[in-house]
């Protein structure tokens, strides 16, 4: 029942994300930056995502910590992997934008600086869960990292309020707005990447969940 | 309108469709890159979910050979 739900949640971000790429192709270009600025439609949806997944993963790590209950750590691991996926692509957009419209394909300001030691930090927890074999020790140091990482997240956020960066304000939250039927789009693939992002981290919780049937099964074997 | 029309050149034409081919080209380029990353990440956990299923299956069959 759980797999049907997960996978038709899945269904349902993919035919979203199918019916706003139909709709945003028909959209008008934005006046100053022309067509280049619809990648907001991808690149903004997927940094919240990851927010929230890495916002997930702290509360995950937190609650471990607190009762050293594994499904804490599984669901901490996998937060991680797929807010790392969406914070890639995150990155990847907001770099091609930025080759058109500051003409290179990285500054180092403090909202990209900030971005991609986020995604630097997530990746050397995911390292450091290869590099230790213990269960427990593993579970303990990687919810410890997961929180010392998640400082990064607000700086994240909060860089282009406070220092004078590179990368624009927001839209909605510097001061600027939509018209309401980009708005509209703008708010329904945002849905539709969280939702995906969900999808995904259930269905990466189900292989961790397999994954610790495998290790018992295995120390099973080895009891023989 | 048309008297705006008869003042473009074309070589005004010309550079703006350029402009919108360049937008366009860089445009498909980030939702191409941004799917492939999502999409690569999908076929990782299709193959992770095949490989446990798998094992798991080999090592049941193996443990009750042992209990046999």
């Amino acid at each position: 029942m759980r797999d049907k739900i997960v996978y038709l949640a899945g269904a349902a971000a993919i035919v979203i994300f199918a019916r706003d790429i139909y709709v945003i192709a028909g959209l008008p270009e934005e006046a100053s930056q022309g067509i280049i600025f619809k990648i907001i439609f991808f690149h903004v949806p997927m940094a919240i995502a990851a927010m929230l997944a890495s916002f997930v993963a702290l509360v995950a790590s937190v609650l471990f910590l607190a009762t050293r209950n594994f499904r804490y750590d599984a669901l901490a691991v996998s937060a991680t992997e797929v807010g790392l996926v969406l914070l890639a692509g995150n990155l990847v957009t907001g770099s091609i934008w930025g080759r058109v419209a500051w003409g290179v394909w990285w500054a180092w300001d403090a909202r990209l600086t900030s971005a991609l030691v986020c995604w630097l930090l997530y990746a050397g927890y995911m390292m450091l869960r290869r590099a230790i074999e213990e269960p427990t020790q593993r579970a303990t140091f990687a919810a410890v990292f997961s929180i010392l990482a998640f400082i990064d997240v607000p700086i994240v956020i909060f860089s282009i309020k406070w220092w004078r960066t590179q990368h624009p304000q927001p839209v909605f939250w510097g001061g600027g707005s939509f018209p309401a039927e980009w708005l509209g789009v703008f708010l329904w693939n945002m849905a539709a990447m969280v939702l995906l992002g969900a999808v995904l981290t259930m269905v990466r919780l189900r292989q961790e969940d397999a994954q610790r049937e495998l290790d018992a099964m295995r120390r099973m074997a080895h009891a023989f | 309108m048309p008297y705006l029309l008869a003042q473009l050149t074309s070589d005004d034409v010309a550079r703006e469709i350029a402009r919108l081919q360049h937008g366009y080209r860089f445009l498909s380029a980030a939702m191409i890159v941004a799917w492939a990353i999502v999409v690569v990440y999908v076929l990782l956990l299709v193959g992770r979910e095949k490989r446990l299923k798998r094992e798991i299956a080999g090592l049941k069959v193996m443990l009750e050979e042992k209990q046999k």
